[in-house]
């Protein structure tokens, strides 16, 4: 049942998609906003959460949550290597980056890595405090979660106090690179 | 199937094929679902440079802010190169998608949360942004990255698990000196 539901899925997102790429044109806005009601319905049913994946098993070896996560390296691979053969494309996608920071800075990797390992630790470590990855919390937002909200508010004043605050510090390492 | 222990009343129901089966997995389906999702994003639909960014929980949000802030305030904040036109709606979608899924549900309603202490939960979301966007992606992108075959990313996925266990250890810790 699972197998036919996920072969299914996967034959008819990637036939959606195609025709969609191929005779409507859309706009980057509409594709994200159709993705995101997509996931975010998925994700409230299914409690989705990457964070919360790994906690769960490593407290209590519970492996349901954990599933989701090693669900999208292997939706991933099919996903990267279907739509390769499909286009005909070689080059999609794979090359390495470094996303926000490579639109606006020009920091070396070797300075970029300690700062990003740094931040992934900081991002797992208060996680697990929050009860969930930022995914799941848009989700309990959108459930009526007031945590959840107060969350995304934080998030905000995080985001701007990054811009403001963080963001010059980085651009000095563009002068070490 | 009604069983009765004192005042408590319990109705069994006898599970559908469909429960037994999908339920357990749904989870991972959902995970497939946006790895493919931000292949068919980025493959079909154009959604890049950079790679691998048709699903984010946290640049996304970042973008969608940045951009609302340039265009209203005309202030200069890093916006990814997709989105410079048309900003990204992902948030806006994931909180629609579980409204919506939880409306179909009559699951909607206002609660107090996991987290119970209100400025903690405020504190906790401005902490995990602002390093998050040190690297600048949430862990799904993570591991579409890692899926991708990018190293940085595998590296990046380990200190998330690092930094997961050890929460764990200090909540665990925490609670023994209780």
């Amino acid at each position: 049942m699972f197998l036919i539901a996920l072969a299914i899925f996967l034959v008819a997102s990637l036939l959606i998609g195609w025709l969609i790429a191929t005779f409507i044109p859309v706009n980057v806005g509409i594709t994200t906003l159709v993705v995101g009601i997509i996931l975010g319905y998925m994700g409230q049913r299914s409690r989705f959460c990457t964070i919360s994946g790994i906690r769960d098993f490593y407290l209590v070896r519970d492996a349901y949550r954990l599933k989701g996560l090693i669900g999208i390296i292997i939706g991933g691979i099919i996903g990267f290597n279907a739509v390769n053969w499909i286009s005909g494309a070689s080059d999609l996608p794979g090359l390495p980056d470094f996303s926000m920071i490579h639109e606006g800075l020009y920091v070396e990797p070797m300075i970029l890595l300690p700062l990003a390992t740094i931040g992934a630790l900081g991002m797992g470590f208060f996680s697990v405090m929050s009860e969930g990855c930022p995914f799941r919390q848009h989700v309990m937002a959108g459930e009526g979660h007031l945590s959840g909200i107060l969350y995304l508010v934080g998030a905000l004043f995080g985001i701007m106090f990054f811009n403001i605050v963080i963001t010059p510090y980085l651009q000095l390492l563009t002068l070490i690179g | 199937m009604q069983i009765k222990l004192g005042k408590l009343n319990f109705a069994l129901k006898k599970p559908s094929l469909r429960s037994l089966r999908l339920a357990p997995n749904l989870a991972l389906l959902t995970g497939i679902a946006m790895g493919v999702l931000a292949a068919i994003a980025q493959g079909f639909l154009n959604v890049q440079p950079p790679v691998g960014v048709g699903v984010c929980g946290v640049s996304h949000p970042t973008d969608l802010l940045n951009w609302i802030s340039n265009t209203l305030f005309g202030s200069d904040f890093t916006v990814h190169g997709v989105f410079l036109a048309i900003p990204a709606l992902t948030p806006i979608g994931f909180i629609l998608g579980s409204t919506l899924a939880a409306l179909k549900n009559k699951e909607l309603k206002f609660r107090r949360g996991p987290v119970r202490d209100n400025i903690f939960a405020f504190i906790l979301g401005f902490l995990v942004f602002c390093f998050a966007l040190l690297w600048g992606s949430c862990p799904i992108r993570t591991a579409v990255l890692s899926s991708y075959g990018m190293v940085f990313a595998m590296i990046v996925m380990v200190a998330i698990v690092i930094g997961v266990i050890a929460s764990c250890e200090y909540i665990k810790w925490k609670v023994r000196r209780m």
